[in-house]
Parts: C-alpha cells; sequence; structure tokens
C-alpha cells in the first residue's frame, strides 16, 4: 500500500537509514580492532534492523523505489523529469563519496600507493567527463 | 535555467466536465498524480501535454495556461465581449 510522507519525515528517514548503515560499517571497523563484544554485536543488530525499517517506510512504502526503478516508457514526463533530476544529484553525490573513500584509502596506506592515486586521478577525471562525453557520443549532427 | 510558473484552469475545467483525475490521466496519458501537480500548478507541462490538454478540453492553450494568474473563464469571456463592443 503506497503511504504518503511529510517531507520532514522523509528526509528524517534518510538521515537514520544512512546512519545505520554507517553505524553498522563503523561496528565492523571496530571488531577488527578490539574484537567481538556484546555492545558491538547489539549495535549491528540496532543498525541492521534500523536500516531496514527506514528502507522500508521510505523506499517502498511511498513507492519511490519503484519510480527510481522503473523502465523510462512507464514514466511520464513529470515522473521522467523528477527521476532524471534525482539522479544527477545521485550521481554526483556518490562521485564525491567514491572518491573520498578511495582517497582515504590510498592516504591511509603507509606509503604513497602510486597506483592507487593514479586510479583517483583516472577516476577523478572520468567522473568530470562523462556527462560531456555521453552528449558527445549521443548528439546527432545537423 | 528555470522555467516561469504557468497558471492553468485544468482543476475548473475538468470538474466542468465532470472528469476525475483519474479519467483526465487517462486522456491525455499521465500518471493520476500529474493531474494533481497540474492542478497545483507545480509542474508546468511540456508543449505536446499541454496540447494534449487543449485537445481533451476543446479550448486553445492560452485559454488554459497563462503566465500570469487567470481570471474565472466567465470574467475572460465578458471582458472581451466588452472590448469587442458586443
Amino acid at each position: 500500500m503506497e503511504k504518503q510522507m511529510s517531507r520532514t519525515s522523509r528526509r528524517l528517514a534518510v538521515v537514520i537509514n544512512y546512519g545505520a548503515i554507517l553505524l553498522f560499517l563503523v561496528c565492523f571497523y571496530l571488531s577488527d580492532s578490539v574484537g567481538w563484544n556484546v555492545p558491538i554485536a547489539a549495535s549491528v543488530v540496532t543498525a541492521i534492523l534500523v536500516a531496514l525499517i527506514t528502507f522500508f517506510s521510505l523506499h517502498v512504502r511511498t513507492k519511490l523505489w519503484k519510480l527510481v526503478h522503473s523502465k523510462i516508457d512507464k514514466l511520464d514526463e513529470r515522473e521522467l523529469q523528477v527521476t532524471h533530476e534525482a539522479l544527477r544529484y545521485a550521481y554526483g553525490i556518490f562521485t564525491v563519496v567514491s572518491l573520498l573513500v578511495l582517497l582515504a584509502i590510498a592516504l591511509s596506506t603507509p606509503q604513497w600507493d602510486s597506483l592507487l592515486i593514479l586510479i583517483f586521478a583516472s577516476l577523478l577525471y572520468l567522473a568530470h567527463t562523462l556527462p560531456s562525453s555521453v552528449i558527445a557520443w549521443r548528439k546527432k549532427d545537423h | 535555467m528555470k522555467g516561469r510558473k504557468l497558471y492553468n484552469r485544468i482543476a475548473v475545467l475538468r470538474e466542468e466536465r465532470g472528469l476525475s483525475r483519474k479519467e483526465l490521466a487517462g486522456k491525455i496519458g499521465v500518471n493520476f498524480q500529474t493531474v494533481g501537480y497540474l492542478e497545483r500548478e507545480e509542474y508546468n507541462p511540456s508543449l505536446d501535454l499541454a496540447f494534449r490538454i487543449g485537445e481533451v478540453f476543446g479550448l486553445p492553450i492560452e485559454m488554459i495556461f497563462s503566465t500570469a494568474p487567470m481570471k474565472p473563464l466567465s470574467v475572460e469571456l465578458m471582458e472581451r465581449r466588452i472590448e469587442r463592443g458586443e
């Protein structure tokens, strides 16, 4: 059943959902250094439950998941506009996060790993040039 | 570039013709929620969609859409009659 949520509730759910995923990752990182114990295990279980609950209420019940995963020919022009705009933001955010993670990995290695630095530079170049490359590839001649 | 806000008479015209949002949506080929967005003037339709809406109501698009807030259709028709001296 489709359920409407206010913008404030949706934003809160987004923050809590990603916060839960982050907590999950931190717990695994901590377990590597201090080992598994009851508080860490409880935090992991809590994080998974919170992530699942917020995922279901934010993405599934509101049908937003279905909207962004529908085939293009199933959407009308407003829905296409909404999903294209969302994809544009998502692409930008995903690129920045991915590059920051890669940079953090590269910087955390005891010695500068030249291959990682090269991969980082190449991905940075790809991220900035990919949109115009797609246009260059697809644009018709006049 | 952000487009200008467009005002429209879709809600009044739909009510006048006794159409539900779902029925109108079916006729113009959009999701019924999009009709709600159009009626609340939260979404500017493409030229193609505007023409389809005009065809459904049997009116030119300038009678349905405007860049300025729209007067009731009856007031506009009366003003046009006065302008023509009828």
